[in-house]
């Protein structure tokens, strides 16, 4: 393992949206500063993530010890590759809706709370992505379900209460779940502190406690992740929040959840070597291939495009799910470029939606229409998106399914290989009925003329759009990158590579 | 002894269980922060109640000695108030949806899921 | 040189759109068509280089991934270059002429797409990286699917344009599948090795999966039987686009893709029979519907589809005949078919028909698009001297050379014969045979657009047989080398005497004939047969795209029945259900706690516990909510009595004051809600959710016994111990790990409890004048509530001061400080109402919250910029009335606790009166 240097660098990604939260508080009355405020912290964030990238790309894992306190016995903030990677693509993700926010999010909205929630909810994303103790990430994981809520519910609209009720019920059992596991890992191995309880489980018999909190964990995380049989709450709820919210929902909220099976599960149960607790690979493996079936299904039945994409947020984080499966380091690779990839996609996709709708005023695709003739850059950016993350080259979207393809393939389970395809074409049928639908035909009599499309908007998607690009040219880097981000995360257990 | 309490905790959790099961949201509601008490007991465990002395430095000593395991205290500590903070949020939904359906019942507040439906006949919108 | 052509050809599409919007409506067919030229031209130039051996060139991308820019020239890829830059500069300038009536955007939009689709196909015949092939094979399939659905407003077209994206995108994940395992097998994604290798592949035990994916990618590729039925609906797309994609080129990589991997299909057992098999298929299919098609183009198609199935025969086929008999008819075939499409695409624009059976006597009006046609079709109609016969003697000579001729030879002649009539039927009746209807006027005259690229190819398969020179040297017979190994003697001679395969090429002429002379009578008949129409394979698509709506639908609507108890009855009992699978997975005994050092059952704490059970089994049974919220009230007391038994004074009083708070925040909630709540789950429901509390009670029950018996580890909690006071200053460990050990999880928890604040507060909307109002009309002034309630503020404010002060040392800290401070305004707001309680408060609760947050961040920026680690608590003495004491960071750590929780309640609690009060 590389030895840790200790510094503050560690804390700024979570420090500074917390603190521009609670000055958003402070402020509540007077939307305009609210704004400048959020707008301020999002670009210092995503400053501090670079530069945490910076530092954690030549090698070195920055760890913040809190209170000065060594570990196991205070709370760390570690950011190895893996954590700096996904706070940078958080941090890039923030920028998006921000900038695309100031077309959507009016003083109506920032009055009832949106900056300190959204600043609130970054800070607990980031929280989640660095914590090096797995308490601490709970209590980030309980952050994120308290301003989820809060944002959906910012119109407080019927629709998004009973949304709001469906989801807070549910996450507040998988929080119960997480718990509870922390709780059994504690006290089967007396530490919280994810390294220390890495090193103490490794070779350990497999006991009841032991098992009961590696299970119950995968429970509560696969349902903070929208994995099967746990997802009920995401098609139930997201689709009611306004659209900017939803799509830094659908970016961010259950890749935290996924990453959280990555680190404890390849780090603590040291999934990728010589699992502690048997049975969970089998396991995850199910799970992930049921996931992917039925949420396409799903979507392929969908007319509200916001219901449509939200199926294809569940469909797309059970990718990276089967490469946690494959228990393997390539699957391991294979999990975190997916999720980098997906966390980018996911969001331009909603972000995109958004703007069909401002064009047609419509959520129902069969009854938009004529973007293509109306809006053709627009569509362009789109069909971009879109097409990543059908997978098709070489655009990011393609890379991380061929890692996942080839990982399966190479731990010969070629089940899921094949599911994997069958689920790409699945994707690509859906797609390609939004596209016909949204863009092709022509728009319904009643809106001849569509509206045209804010400039915010459109910056927001080529930001995205540009880095899913960006990453599928510039694949080499990135990939070595996330290689070198999985030796990290598996402590170097792992072996092997891609071809 | 502990083993009672194991039982009582566990006791607690099927109730809770019970609870949260059912249709009615204010029942669900009381159940989400019955199991909150019930998972704090279960945690209390932790410390498998190894003295009745509270962990507190009594004065002239400077270390802690046979007192009971500070830690679950800790972590218990942050459980109660977000538990608090997640029932009341949880309550003031309620109350909202009660007001939006004049019902609890959780089968009757569905215009979230009604919300472009594509098996609901009307066309979604907002 | 190859990789600056690429790059060229890219950069040229890229600028194609607005270039065309520049030159404007006459000219932009000519100029953009500069660029297709100008490439021939180059790779023209390359020739005599090739005869050297292929020009492979090497540009690194993704090094690690075994992914580069690997380009490589070679006969075949050579072949196809000329192919795709020669007809795609025609296709260029009748396009021009073609859409002249369209919109500028609309042209713009077509050339872009077809210089792209350009770029694409060569990209695809130049690379020998596996990977960056297929990212060129799946550009042509989108491009395809763009310019099928090119005038999206009909919805034939977008449905045709889908079908092709899905079969052939179906395909290329097939061919990706068998991409990643050759590369897995070999460990290079190299073309070249993988073909010098085919052994090892046909070895490992994955030689069939990759057979197959090939096979699937080039079947839906080049439209082979049964996924031939796309191409046929893509004729969708504007003509020159049907002409250069779905005769041309395009459909041709499927061959290529084949054709470079024939050494696998020969060393897979039973390899070549599947391919030939396929192949038959596909010619008879594809014959057979070309009679009984009605349009022009779509006979065509059928055609295509035919002699596609002709030229996988010929893969199929061992030996070199059969090689040089496909690489001669890619030629030809792309040479006349070509050109058939652009007099196609020039009768409908002159005549604005499409049916076959309605054309007759065009000649008049356009006589050089006659000429070009008939041209075209003598050489499909392979007779002599044109370039179809030649290649359709030695297609008939390689039949009789391979082992397997019987019934594929039959099946050739029969298909043969078909084409001939084709040939006949495309050209004889629309231009020349003066039947009943006949064509009145016409809307276009030709334009020289319009006749430049089917001349030139009609004319190419006339001159290329009768000087093969240059066509023999440096196109057929490299590319017969690189694809059959070895070079072979190609002697592309029109005479060869009278042979067998002469004999063929007669009767198939005259079957051909006959066919053509009766074709009405066989083309009605055939119409007539619904029966033919529901059992083709494009019947069974459409059958497959709606089971898989239905399929869509039925899945939606089970996993969203909407009703929530449900969900929450899976996630419970999967997560249950987890549990036991990992404990079973497990194979571990239940370690019980030994005797010893379990704690003596004392009656007290017993007496207690079991009255909190009986009180969460009241709550689970009351009918009434209030009967349930004080059974858990109750449940609440007892735990926290639990604590405070077992040594947790910290958990008990906070538990305590919670409990509180709750039954106060609840009744507020609760007044507004009907408390008689009837049994919302059935008698059954009831049941099954009793067994999943029962068995998760269990589960629960048995995993804490096993925990209960596990050794304590404590070196934590005895660091704590031991560090607690002498390094960090505090006497209550508890409240030490809280404010200083662990001290960011109380910051994270704190932002919880403030942002639930503020949600809580925007929930419940906003206060109103209104409200005041009501409420003081509500109030009912109690003077005795009153005055105590004053009384107890004062004491309950100072006690939860002493608390929060004396919280380092003694029981106490932010958290409960906060929370008794919030009790004691909760008692103002119920005694005198909330208008007065805020008054009392003066600070608006949330700023209280928010405040708070920014106060116990800042109290760790001392110990940032102090020590470097963040939240590192200082100490300073000072001495009040000469006493010294300790004061740090650590107090006002808990102080922006302290008002943090303080606002976060009063928040929620100004919030729910007011909204149970309206």
């Amino acid at each position: 393992m590389v030895e840790a240097l200790t510094d503050g660098l560690a804390f700024w990604p979570v420090g500074v949206p917390l603190a521009a939260a609670g000055a958003a508080i402070l402020f509540g009355r007077i939307p305009a500063v609210q704004r400048v405020v959020s707008e301020l912290g999002v670009v210092l964030m995503l400053g501090a993530a670079l530069a945490l990238l910076a530092r954690v790309a030549q090698g070195d894992v920055v760890a913040t010890a809190f209170g000065g306190w060594r570990a196991p016995f205070g709370v760390t903030f570690v950011a190895d590759r893996l954590s700096a990677a996904l706070v940078t693509v958080t941090g890039v993700i923030a920028l998006a809706v921000t900038i695309y926010s100031r077309a959507e999010i009016g003083a109506r909205r920032r009055r009832s709370g949106f900056d300190p929630l959204f600043l609130a909810m970054l800070a607990a994303v980031n929280g989640a992505f660095l914590a090096g103790d797995i308490f601490n990430l709970y209590v980030w994981f309980e952050l994120m379900l308290v301003t989820a809520i809060g944002l959906i519910t910012l119109d407080r609209r019927r629709a998004q209460i009973d949304g709001a009720i469906r989801y807070a019920a549910m996450s507040m059992l998988g929080a119960t779940f997480i718990l509870l596991g922390i709780g059994l890992l504690y006290g089967e191995a007396g530490s919280l502190n994810m390294l220390d309880l890495a090193e103490r489980l490794a070779g350990r018999p497999a006991t009841v406690t032991l098992s009961a909190s590696g299970f119950l964990l995968l429970a509560g995380f696969a349902l903070k992740t929208g994995i099967f049989p746990f997802f009920f709450w995401l098609p139930a709820a997201y689709h009611t929040a306004p659209i900017t919210i939803l799509a830094a929902l659908a970016g961010l909220l259950t890749k935290v959840g996924f990453y959280a099976c990555l680190r404890v599960f390849v780090l603590i149960f040291d999934l990728a070597a010589a699992p502690v607790v048997p049975g969970l690979p089998a396991l995850i493996a199910v799970i992930a291939a049921a996931t992917m079936l039925v949420s396409v299904l799903a979507a392929i039945a969908q007319v509200d495009i916001r219901r449509l994409l939200g199926y294809h947020i569940m469909g797309q984080v059970a990718y990276p799910m089967v490469g946690l499966a494959l228990a393997s380091f390539a699957g391991v690779t294979a999990a975190i470029f997916y999720t980098m990839h997906t966390m980018l996609v996911q969001t331009g996709l909603f972000l995109g939606a958004g703007a069909v709708v401002r064009a047609n005023g419509s959520y129902d695709i069969r009854r938009c229409g004529g973007l293509l003739s109306n809006q053709p850059f627009f569509a362009g950016v789109f069909a971009l998106l879109a097409v990543s993350m059908v997978g098709i080259p070489p655009l990011s979207g393609f890379w991380a399914k061929v890692f996942v393809i080839d990982a399966a393939f190479r731990g010969s389970q070629i089940w899921l290989a094949v599911v994997v395809l069958v689920v790409g074409f699945l994707t690509l049928y859906s797609m390609g009925k939004l596209w016909s639908q949204a863009f092709w035909k022509a728009p319904p009599r009643a809106r001849r003329v569509l509206r045209r499309i804010p400039l915010a908007m459109i910056v927001a998607l080529v930001l995205l759009a540009s880095s899913t690009l960006g990453i599928g040219l510039a694949v080499e880097p990135v990939a070595e990158y996330v290689r070198a981000a999985a030796e990290q995360l598996t402590l170097g257990r792992g072996t092997g590579g891609l071809p | 002894m502990n083993i009672l309490y194991a039982f009582v905790a566990a006791g607690l959790v099927g109730c809770s269980v019970y609870m949260v099961l059912s249709r009615n949201v204010a029942r669900l509601l009381l159940g989400l922060s019955l199991m909150t008490t019930a998972v704090n007991l279960v945690l209390f465990q932790l410390g498998r109640n190894r003295s009745a002395q509270p962990p507190i430095i009594p004065k002239g000593e400077t270390t802690l000695t046979g007192a009971a395991d500070p830690v679950p205290q800790a972590l218990i500590l942050t459980a109660i108030v977000i538990g608090m903070a997640l029932t009341i949020i949880f309550a003031a939904l309620a109350l909202r949806a009660y007001r939006g359906h004049g019902t609890l019942r959780s089968d009757q507040i569905h215009s979230a899921e009604r919300l472009g439906d594509p098996f609901d006949g009307k066309v979604s919108d907002g | 040189m190859i990789s600056w052509l690429l790059a060229s050809s890219f950069l040229g599409s890229c600028a194609a759109g607005p270039l065309s919007r520049l030159f404007g409506r006459k000219a932009s067919g000519w100029l953009l068509a500069l660029l297709p030229a100008g490439l021939l031209a180059a790779f023209v130039h390359l020739a005599p280089t090739l005869e050297a051996g292929a020009v492979i060139e090497r540009v690194a991308w993704a090094p690690s991934l075994g992914v580069d820019l690997a380009l490589r020239l070679d006969g075949f890829s050579f072949l196809f270059t000329l192919l795709i830059t020669g007809i795609g500069a025609l296709v260029v300038v009748y396009a021009g002429a073609y859409m002249s009536e369209e919109s500028g955007w609309d042209r713009a939009r077509f050339f872009t797409l077809i210089l792209f689709f350009m770029t694409a196909m060569l990209g695809a015949v130049l690379s020998d990286n596996l990977i960056v092939f297929y990212l060129f094979w799946e550009a042509t399939s989108v491009i395809s699917f763009l310019l099928i659905g090119f005038h999206a407003e009909s919805p034939h077209a977008r449905s045709a344009a889908l079908m092709a994206l899905r079969v052939t995108a179906g395909g290329g994940l097939a061919l990706l599948g068998a991409i990643l395992l050759i590369g897995i097998t070999l460990d290079t994604y190299s073309m070249t090795e993988a073909i010098r290798r085919v052994d090892e592949l046909a070895q490992s035990r994955w030689s069939w999966l990759i057979l197959i994916g090939i096979l699937l990618g080039a079947a839906t590729k080049s439209a082979q039987y049964p996924f031939h039925f796309w191409l046929p609906n893509a004729m969708q797309a504007p003509t020159p686009a049907s002409a250069y994609l779905h005769s041309a080129t395009m459909v041709k990589l499927g061959i290529y893709l084949l054709a470079r991997f024939e050494p696998l299909i020969a060393a897979v057992p039973h390899g070549r029979d599947l391919v030939v098999g396929m192949a038959v298929a596909t010619m008879l299919v594809a014959a057979f519907q070309a009679l009984r098609a009605e349009n022009f183009k779509s006979v065509l198609a059928y055609s295509t589809v035919a002699s596609l199935g002709i030229l996988v025969l010929l893969i199929g086929l061992e030996g070199p005949t059969a090689t040089v008999a496909m690489t001669g008819f890619i030629l030809a075939h792309a040479l006349y078919k070509a050109a058939l499409f652009f007099v196609a695409g020039t009768v409908q624009h002159a005549t604005g028909l499409s049916k076959l059976r309605l054309m007759g006597g065009l000649g008049r009006y356009l006589p050089l698009t006659a000429l070009a046609a008939t041209l075209a079709s003598l050489s499909m109609a392979g007779l002599p001297p044109f370039l179809g016969f030649v290649t359709k003697e030695f297609l008939f000579q390689a039949q009789l050379e391979s082992t397997r001729h019987e019934f594929p030879l039959a099946a050739a002649v029969l298909v043969n014969s078909v084409i001939v009539a084709v040939a006949g039927i495309v050209t004889l009746r629309p231009f020349f045979l003066k039947h009943r209807i006949r064509v009145r006027e016409v809307k276009h005259r030709e334009t020289p657009g319009l006749l430049l690229g089917p001349l030139t190819l009609s004319l190419l398969g006339l001159f290329i047989s009768l000087d093969p020179e240059w066509v023999d040297r440096f196109v057929l017979n490299p590319a017969v080398a690189a694809v059959y190994g070895e070079p072979v003697a190609v002697e592309a001679g029109i005479w060869h005497g009278v042979t067998p395969m002469l004999v063929l090429s007669v009767i198939a002429v005259g079957v051909g004939v006959l066919i053509f002379i009766y074709w009405r009578p066989i083309h009605l008949t055939l119409r007539k047969r619904p029966l033919l129409n529901r059992y083709n394979v494009e019947h069974g698509y459409e059958l497959m795209v709606r089971r898989t709506e239905t399929l869509a639908a039925a899945t939606a609507r089970r996993l969203q029945r909407s009703d929530l108890r449900g969900y929450i009855w899976v996630i419970l009992a999967a997560g249950a259900g987890f549990v036991v699978w990992g404990i079973v997975a497990a194979r571990a005994r239940i370690r019980w706690p030994l005797p010893g050092d379990d704690p003596v059952l004392q009656l007290g704490p017993a007496a207690v516990a079991l009255i909190g059970l009986s009180g969460g089994l009241a709550a689970a049974r009351a009918r009434s909510l209030l009967a349930s919220m004080i059974a858990v009230g109750l449940v609440g007391f007892s735990t926290a009595l639990i604590f405070m038994m077992n040594g947790a004074p910290d958990l008990a009083l906070t538990q305590f004051s919670v409990e509180a708070l709750i039954v106060v925040l609840l009744t507020a909630a609760l007044l507004k809600l009907p408390l008689a709540a009837p049994p919302s789950r059935t008698r059954r429901e009831r049941t099954l959710d009793g067994a999943l509390a029962t068995a998760i009670a269990v589960l629960v029950f048995v995993v804490l016994v096993d925990l209960l018996g596990a050794p304590a580890q404590t070196e934590i909690s005895e660091f704590y111990g031991a560090e607690s006071y002498l390094a960090a200053f505090g006497r209550n460990v508890v409240n030490v790990i809280l404010v200083d050990f662990r001290a960011f999880d109380t910051l994270g928890e704190s932002t919880v409890v403030a942002l639930s604040a503020i949600l809580a507060w925007s929930l419940l909307g906003p206060r109103t004048k209104r409200d005041d109002v009501v409420a003081e009309k509500k109030r009912q002034t109690a003077f005795i509530l009153t005055y105590t309630s004053r009384l107890f503020f004062v004491l309950l404010i100072t006690a939860s001061v002493i608390i929060l002060l004396r919280g380092h040392n003694e029981i106490g800290g932010g958290f409960v400080g906060g929370l008794v401070a919030a009790l004691a305004f909760s008692l103002i707001a119920l005694a005198d109402g909330i208008k007065r309680a805020r008054e009392v408060l003066r600070l608006h609760p949330l700023v209280l919250a928010g405040g708070g947050i920014l106060l116990a961040l800042a109290s760790g920026l001392p110990g940032l910029f102090g020590t470097g680690a963040y939240l590192t608590q200082l100490w300073f003495e000072t001495s009040v009335f000469g006493v010294a004491i300790k004061q740090g960071t650590p107090l006002l750590f808990d102080l922006g606790v302290y008002s943090v929780v303080l606002g976060a309640v009063l928040a929620f609690l100004f919030g729910l009166q007011r909204a149970a009060e309206r």
